[in-house]
This record gives C-alpha cells, structure tokens and sequence, in this order.
C-alpha cells in the first residue's frame, strides 16, 4: 500500500504524464489534418488510448505504414494526473508559506481538469439561424439527428414527439414517447448516398410508404464524413407500429428536410409527420433578429464587423430583453450564451451559435487562483535569489 | 588608454545610427518626399505612396532597391515614380527576382548569373507564361517549387500591370503628355455624348463621330477601373476615414453620371505630364496643393501618413539589426580581452538597440491606431518575441554581467528580426483584423502575454545551447559557470513558464468570449499547451531532482522545438481558427530548425570524457571514482 502511495505520488511519475500529454497533444494535433477537429478530439482527448497510425498522404506512406503509436488517452492521462496530484499533497507536501503559490496552481489545475471534463459531459452546443424580421424558438444540432413524429391537430401548438438517432438500431423496436406507437429500425446508415433509382441498377428499398415510393427514392450506405464544412446525410428506413399493426416502411432523412412535402403517418383519424432532423431545442422564448449589420475595411474583403440587433420574446414578458450580439460580446440569457457564429443569404440571416455550459465559469477561477499561485510562487523564489545575490 | 576599446565600440555604433537615421538624398530637383508622402487607401486603410511603393517592390524583388540599366540605385518611391509616369522607361529595370530563372521552362530567357529580371525581358514570354500558369495546381497548397515560381511570377506581373495603372491610364507618350486636356474634352463631351446616345437609342439622327469617340473614352475607363490598383481619389469632403475611395477609373466614369472630376485625377495627370517633361517647378508646385487638399480634407490623417513615411525611411528594425550583430561581437571579443571594458560597451549598445527597437514597436502602434497591441500577425510577433528576449537579455546582463545576457539577447533579437524581414515579403504588415480577432484588449492581453512566453522559451533555449557549446568545447568553462547558467536557464523558464501559462489561459477566455467554448482542441491552441507542459516538464524534473544541469540544458533546447512548432509549425497544417500565416517554404526552414537542436541535445549526450570543459572533467573523474567504488 505504502509501496503503491509512494509510486502514485512522485514526483517521477509527474515528468512521465507531462511527457506523455505532450505527445498526445502533438499527436492529437497531427491528426486533425486527416480527420478534423472535431472527431480528433473524440480519438485522443475524450478516451483513454489513442493509436496514431502514419498517415496515407504523408511521404514515403508505402514504407512505414506499418507505424502505429499508441499512447494514453486524454481521459486517462487527466485521471492520472488528478491521482498523481492528489496523491502527491496527501503524502508529500505540507501547506507552509512558502508553498502557497504550488497549492494555489496545483488547486486551479484540479479544478481545470474537472472544468473540462464537466465541459465534455454537459456542454450542448447548437446553432440558430434567424432570418431578419423572422423569429426562431428554436436551435439545432449539426452532428446530432432525431426521429421526430409531430401532431399538428391543435391549432395552437404542434406535439413533437423526439427519438435520438443513437436509438435506432436496426431490428430494435422502440416506444414513442407519450403516444401509442412504436418505431421498427429496419436499417440506418450514419451517411448515405440518395437519389433516384437508376432503371436497370437493383432496386433494393424497404419502403412501402411515404416519399420513398412515391418518387423511387433508394438509399445508399456512405462513409462517415469528419471534414468541418461538410454534413452526414443520416438516413433511416423505419417500420411505425401503431396498436392495431404496421403501419408501413418510411425512408425518412436529414436531406429530406422542409423543400419537401412532408411525410405523414396516418392511424385511425390521427396523423403525424414523420421526419429524421438535426437534432433541435426548443425554448421557452422566441429570438427576432431585427437587423443584422456586415461591413467591411474599404476596398478588402476583409470584414470589421458582424452584429446582429436582436429582441428576446419570453413567454413571461417580464423576461423580454433586446440586445446587439456582436464579435466576443455575447448575449447571456437564462443559462444559454448566443454567440455571432456566421451568416447565410447574402447577410439577411444571421446565425448564432447557442452553448449550454453550466460548468463556463469553472475555468475563469481556475485561471485566477493558477495565476495568483505561478506569481506568488515565481516571486519568493526571485526576491530569495536577489537577497542571496546582495548578500 | 584602457578606455579606448569601450569608446571605439560605443562610436561606431553612433555612427550607425546616425548614418541609419539621416533622410534619403534624392538625386533630382523633384519633390520626391512630398510625392511620397501622397495619400492612398489601400488593404483599409490611409497610407502613403511610399509604403505602397515599398510593399510592392519587397513583393517582386525581395528588396527596397533598383539598379537601373546605367547602374544608378534607385529608391522604392523613385522607381515607383517612373513605373507610373514613365513606364516606358520603368520597363527597362530589373525588378522581377526569379530565384532559379533556368528551371522556368522559358527558353532563351536565363542569362547567367542574372536573378533578376525587366518587364521587357519577360515581354517575349508572356504567352508562354499564360499557357505555363494553366497548367500549375489551382490549390495554392499542394504546388510544388516549380510550380509556385510560375503562380509567383504570374501574379507579379499581374500586380505591375495593375500599379502601373494606378494613377492615370496608361498609353503611349503622346497620350500621357496630355492627360489634362484629355480629362477636359472628356468632362466636356459627357452632355453630348449621352445625348447622342440617348437620340441612338431612340432611333433618331446622332452625331456618330462624337458617339464612337465617347464610347471608346467609356471602354476604355470601365478597363481602367478594373484595372487600377490603388484607390488614390477620396471622396468629396466631408469625409470619415473609413469612407470608400475610389480609384482613377471609377471616378472617371462617374463623371458621366453628372458627378464632377475629382481634382485628385486632374492633379495626378498634371503631375505626370510635368515629370515627364522635366518641369520641376510644375511638378513641386502640383504635389503641393494635392498634398494641401489632403490636408483640408483628412486633418486627422495627415501626421500618421507623413509619420508613415518617416517610419519607412528610418527602417529602425534593420537599425537594431546590425546594432544587434555590433553587442554580439563586443561581447564575442569581451571574452578574449578587455572583458570589462567591452561587456559594459555591449551591455550600452544593447540598451540603445533596445531603444530603437522599442521606437520601432511603438511607431507602429501608432501607425495602425492601436495602442497596446504588439501582436497583430505572424510578422509583428516575431518582431515581438524579438524584443522581449532582448528585454529579458538586458535584465539577465544587468544582474549576472557575465556577457552571456547580452550576446543571447542581440542572438535572438537578431535572428527574429530575420525572421520577420522574409516574413514581409509578402506585402503590408500592417494590415487589417479580421473581425473575430479585432478586440484590442485580448490582442493587447493574451497575444501580448503568449508572445513574451515564446520569447523567454527561446531564451532559455539559446542559453540551453550556449551550456551545450561551452561545455564541450571551451576550456574555460567552471563547475561555478555551469551553476550560474544554470540558474539562468531555470528562472527564464520560470518566467517563460508562467506567461505561457497565463497567456494560453487569457486565450481560453477569449474563446469562451467569442464562440462559447473555453477549449476547442485547435493546434494553434495545442501548440501553445506544448509550451506550457514543456515548461512543467522542465520544473518538475528539476524540482524532482530526475536532471541536473546538463539533462535541464536539453530540455531547455527541447523548449526551442516545442516553440518553433508552436509558432509556426502549427500554421503549416492549415486546420483551425488560428491558421492565419501559411508560409510554403516555412515547412523546410522548420525541419532544418528542428534537426539543428537534435543536434546540440545529441552532442550534449557525449560521455563527460568527451567534453573539454573544467566542468565537464569534473563530472567526468567523479564518474571514474564512481564506478572504481563500485567495483571494488
């Protein structure tokens, strides 16, 4: 136990983490060429061993293919260093003056790590478009998909009953949330290829309803994309269930969005409008965009400024608010932060980008208490090398 | 006597300064300061010519001269003078460098020995450089030397054609000397003209003559409004800074919406005409009211334009350049002899580069308009990192006043300074923020503060490298030495340590500021988690005892690698919000810089025996004791 302690603290296995986080970030770093930021991120800083393998387009790929490197994953490197830090105060560090500014670093280091791991469970990022003179209630997912089943039957709001793709397993049936029907994944494919069927190619469709019949419509499986500026076209065929029987096959995508027809499932005198989407939120407050401002340095096309005036309508009108989100002026409203992202439309859209981090304030500490702790520390050191220098 | 050696190095560098300080001569009667001085808005913002003409022959020939055929050197503004008003002549001059001109695939082009190159000596090969520019790689990033030659060489001589146009339109003599008239019978055709055309239109009788003569005037400004490159006509007063000028075409077609000539166009055409037919007093007299019409019209500009021009002139940064190399041989001979006298001549002569340096930064901000900001692109950060090693350096030679402060600090403020003069090659340094990055408090904090964290890694490298040289190689080279570089090494990567640190964390709250996420995994971001790890790896192995010395030297020099990468290498991949510099030839500059520390930590692997120095001696028989106790 002692032997274990001693081996969790040192000092030594410090230097050996560091040495082997450098590596993962400078792998992690190599790799984003291949399979972007995002999806990096997943392979070495959200797991616990990352393999790089030599990549394909780099020279001399024929020889040395057969290099792969593995190495700890970020999870596992942060949860040795928080042991290895913790184990280190426990055992070997007693709380004196002169240690204060090491506590003060190490304490904001922990609470770093913790941020970022709070960050990587909780945080939601999604993005609005609003149109000018338009309003959006809510914001949507660029990764995430949802099968979605709407009532629109009350004329004064539509019932949106939501199944996360990560639900749909081919073969697996699942209930719909507060109705009597039940979804049949029949396939899913994560991207695929869609278009018309081609006369004379085999004509391999499930579907026995909806827009897949009525047009010939044939999905093909495609390869999961992970380049920043393009999308996964998630595609599904599903079998609705309703008490009676089924109901039939759909062929419902991401690509089949609002410029087409939609769907519909009718049972009994109910119907729904069945539809896989980008994952949305909905609010309880509905955000006007009421102008959105592009201008540029004269004669470049280099831009100065993008802001968008907008005006928060909340279902309690006491928390209506009007405000300009502009460059790193973002607008915090009830928990969410609404960030100027992009712009569509020739500059008559404006997109926001919409975090949800409970965790956001977690690294400003942090920030304070490592900072204090590095000048605190730095400075008896110096101030004790120039008397001994005097001296 | 003894003094003699400090006031011989102390004089010498005053006489570089002044002769560094004192203004341009120019060989003719001309105003040539004054036309230099002369507004443009170009890249967003007001500057004067000279910067333009500055920019533009940095772009094709790699530097601020021309040797004109009968061997005269030319300024940048004089040649500029000429490519304008006397292109005929302008063609003439070798100002295209082409750095391997027999690879070109141009035959009959190469002359031996020759890199440089005339428009009329490429005049033949236009036609097969065309076909040559079809052919390359349409992604900038995956041409090969060859092939960005040819897009070089392309765009070049593109951007000449387009300068050349800048101020009026371009013909033959007969057409330049007489810009003005040509300006006034156009003004005064416009009501006939569109009255012909509008009588064309209807299908009743137009005087034909006068319709085709006023099309073609039409063509032919519509081709120069698409051509010219400077936007040199402001608008009418009263007018914002940010206000749209326009450029010669544009203003002259204008004219036949009914708005009136600008009296910039008539003035640059008299000053043309007067140029070329030697009338000095014309030409003075005309830059004098355009430079006084600016003056009405822009009050709040006119000192930062004329500052600009001074800037230019003074070329502070090439100043503490060689200032620089002067502290780095004073101290060099320090060693040798008069050590006192000489180390207090280099540690004086580095204050003064100091100085000058800190004009140069400064002269700066006040040119852009921001204050506080010392980082706005990969150029002004190397200029940057330069002058805070420098600063550290002084500090270091302040309190050890062993030399080995000051030669680190004229080492890295030189080679930065290098660094920064190709990196402006590529045309203004002082360009426009894009708006996500234009927040002059976190470019005044976070870049500021990431910055003096890449100058204090590269110091403690360099000291890391100076341990590593000395102790294998110089005789003189104690155990006490070794201790105070040491510590040296230890405290600048304290200090590097703890700015990395902050400064990568100030970027986290910009992020989070800016696009909700505190941490995006981006590389420009990861580079700079590098440095900090590295400096925790190096705290940590010294506090931990795992290296001494010589292992905390390595480590030091493993800082240069890490920091070279963060700063440039990540800008090679081209992922990521902070690729702002991509720069083809940096990827070769990078592996050589990388390879060249392996080296040095590589010789620093050598057994004690090998090391030449007392202290590595030292180590060396308390190994062989170490080892004959053992084996006993």
């Amino acid at each position: 136990m002692k032997a274990l302690l001693k081996f969790f603290s040192s000092l030594k296995l410090t230097v050996v983490l560091l040495v082997f986080a450098m590596m993962l970030i400078f792998f992690g770093t190599l790799d984003q060429v291949q399979y972007g930021i995002w999806h990096t991120q997943k392979l070495y800083f959200e797991s616990y061993i990352a393999i790089w393998a030599y990549p394909e387009q780099a020279p001399g790929y024929e020889a040395l293919q057969w290099l792969h490197i593995p190495m700890p994953g970020g999870y596992l490197l942060g949860g040795m260093l928080l042991i290895n830090l913790v184990a280190a105060h426990v055992t070997r560090f007693k709380m004196t003056w002169k240690k204060s500014g090491i506590f003060l670093v190490h304490f904001g280091l922990i609470l770093l790590l913790i941020s970022e791991l709070l960050t990587d469970l909780l945080a939601q990022e999604s993005q609005m478009p609003v149109d000018e003179g338009g309003r959006a209630n809510y914001s949507q997912s660029y990764r995430e998909n949802e099968l979605v089943l709407i009532d629109r039957s009350n004329p004064d709001y539509d019932q949106v009953h939501s199944i996360p793709t990560s639900l749909l397993k081919p073969g697996k049936v699942v209930d719909v949330p507060e109705s009597d029907l039940k979804i049949r994944t029949v396939r899913y494919y994560p991207n695929a290829n869609i278009g018309r069927a081609q006369p004379g190619s085999p004509h391999d469709s499930p579907a026995t309803q909806g827009a897949a019949v009525k047009m010939n419509i044939v999905a093909h499986p495609a390869e999961v994309t992970y380049d920043e500026n393009s999308i996964n076209t998630a595609t599904a065929f599903v079998e609705v269930i309703a008490p009676e029987g089924s109901l039939g096959i759909w062929l419902v995508s991401n690509i089949i969005d609002d410029r087409f027809p939609p769907q519909m499932v009718h049972s009994g005198d109910q119907s729904w409008e069945i539809a896989l989407r980008f994952q949305r939120h909905y609010y309880p407050f509905e955000v006007e965009l009421v102008d959105f401002k592009h201008d540029k340095y004269p004669g470049t096309e280099i831009p100065f400024n993008f802001s968008s005036e907008v005006m928060v309508h909340h279902e309690d009108h006491t928390k209506n608010q009007k405000a300009l989100i502009y460059m790193n002026h973002p607008l915090r409203y009830e928990g969410l932060t609404f960030y100027q992202a992009s712009f569509a439309n020739q500059d008559r859209t404006s997109i926001f980008q919409v975090v949800r981090n409970p965790g956001w304030i977690l690294p400003y500490l942090s920030v304070l208490l490592m900072g204090l702790g590095m000048v605190i520390q730095f400075g008896i050191h110096f101030v004790g090398f120039l008397n001994k220098r005097s001296s | 006597m003894k003094k003699l050696p400090y006031i011989a190095f102390i004089v010498f560098a005053v006489l570089l300064i002044i002769s560094g300080l004192r203004p341009e001569r120019y060989d003719t009667d001309f105003d040539v300061e004054a036309f230099a001085e002369l507004p443009v808005q170009v890249g967003g913002r007001i500057k004067p010519i000279d910067s333009v003409a500055r920019n533009t022959l940095l772009i094709f020939a790699g530097r601020q001269k021309v040797i004109t055929p009968e061997g005269t050197t030319l300024s940048p503004i004089e040649w500029f003078m000429d490519l304008t008003m006397k292109p005929e002549v302008a063609d003439t001059y070798r100002v295209f460098k082409i750095e391997f001109p027999d690879d070109l695939g141009l035959p009959g082009l190469a002359q031996q020995g020759q890199r440089y190159y005339s428009f009329n000596d490429l005049l033949p090969h236009f036609d097969e450089i065309i076909r040559l520019h079809s052919e390359i790689n349409p992604e900038p990033k995956k041409r090969s030397a060859y092939e960005q030659q040819i897009a070089d060489l392309n765009d070049n001589l593109t951007l000449y054609h387009r300068v050349m146009h800048s101020l009026h339109p371009i013909g033959d003599a007969e057409r330049l000397n007489r810009l003005v008239d040509e300006y006034m019978s156009f003004q005064q055709m416009v009501p006939a003209g569109m009255e012909a055309l509008r009588k064309q239109q209807a299908g009743e009788d137009y005087d034909a003559e006068l319709l085709s003569a006023f099309i073609n005037y039409g063509d032919d400004y519509l081709k120069l409004s698409q051509t010219a490159y400077l936007r040199v006509v402001p608008p009418p007063p009263p007018v914002e800074p940010l206000d749209n000028w326009k450029n010669i075409g544009l203003e002259l077609l204008d004219v036949i919406k009914g708005e009136p000539l600008s009296p910039y166009v008539s003035g640059y055409g008299a000053l043309t005409m007067a140029y070329r037919n030697d009338q000095v007093d014309m030409f003075n007299q005309t830059v004098d009211e355009l430079r006084l019409r600016f003056e009405a019209d822009f009050p709040g500009e006119i000192g930062r334009v004329h500052f600009e021009r001074l800037f230019n002139a003074a070329q502070p940064f090439y100043l503490s350049m060689l200032l620089y190399v002067l502290v780095f041989l004073a101290v060099c001979v320090s060693w040798l002899r008069w050590p006192h006298e000489l180390s207090k001549a280099a540690f004086h002569i580095l204050i003064l580069a100091f100085l000058i340096h800190t004009f140069g930064l400064l002269a700066r901000m006040y040119i852009s308009g921001r204050y506080f900001v010392f980082v706005t692109n990969l150029y002004s950060s190397a200029v940057f990192v330069g002058w805070g090693a420098v600063f550290l350096g002084a500090i270091m030679e302040r309190i050890f006043k062993n030399g080995i402060g000051a030669a680190m600090a004229a080492m890295v403020g030189f080679c930065t300074l290098i660094v920064a003069h190709h990196l402006s090659m590529s045309g203004d340094t002082l360009e426009m923020m894009r708006a996500v990055l234009d927040s002059n408090f976190w470019l005044a904090t976070h870049v500021t503060v990431i910055t003096l964290g890449y100058s204090a890694m590269f110091f403690a490298g360099t000291l890391g490298l100076i341990f590593v040289i000395f102790g294998v190689f110089s005789r003189n080279f104690r155990k006490n030495d070794a201790r105070t570089l040491g510590s040296m090494i230890y405290g600048v990567t304290c200090f590097a340590t703890l700015f990395s640190l902050v400064g990568t964390i100030l970027g986290g709250i910009w992020a989070d500021q800016s696009w909700g996420r505190f941490w995006g995994w981006d590389p420009k971001e990861n580079g700079a988690l590098m440095i900090v790890v590295m400096g925790a790896i190096f705290l940590h192995a010294r506090w931990g005892g795992i290296c001494r010395e010589r292992g905390l030297a390595c480590l030091a020099i493993c800082g240069n690698i890490i920091t070279a990468w963060s700063w440039f290498g990540t800008n090679l991949l081209g992922v990521g919000l902070h690729s702002y510099g991509f720069t083809d030839s940096g990827f070769f500059w990078m592996v050589g810089f990388v390879l060249s520390q392996l080296v040095f930590i590589g010789l620093a692997q050598l057994p004690w025996s090998f090391w030449r120095s007392d202290f590595g001696q030292d180590k060396s028989s308390k190994e062989r004791k170490r080892i004959l106790i053992a084996s006993e």
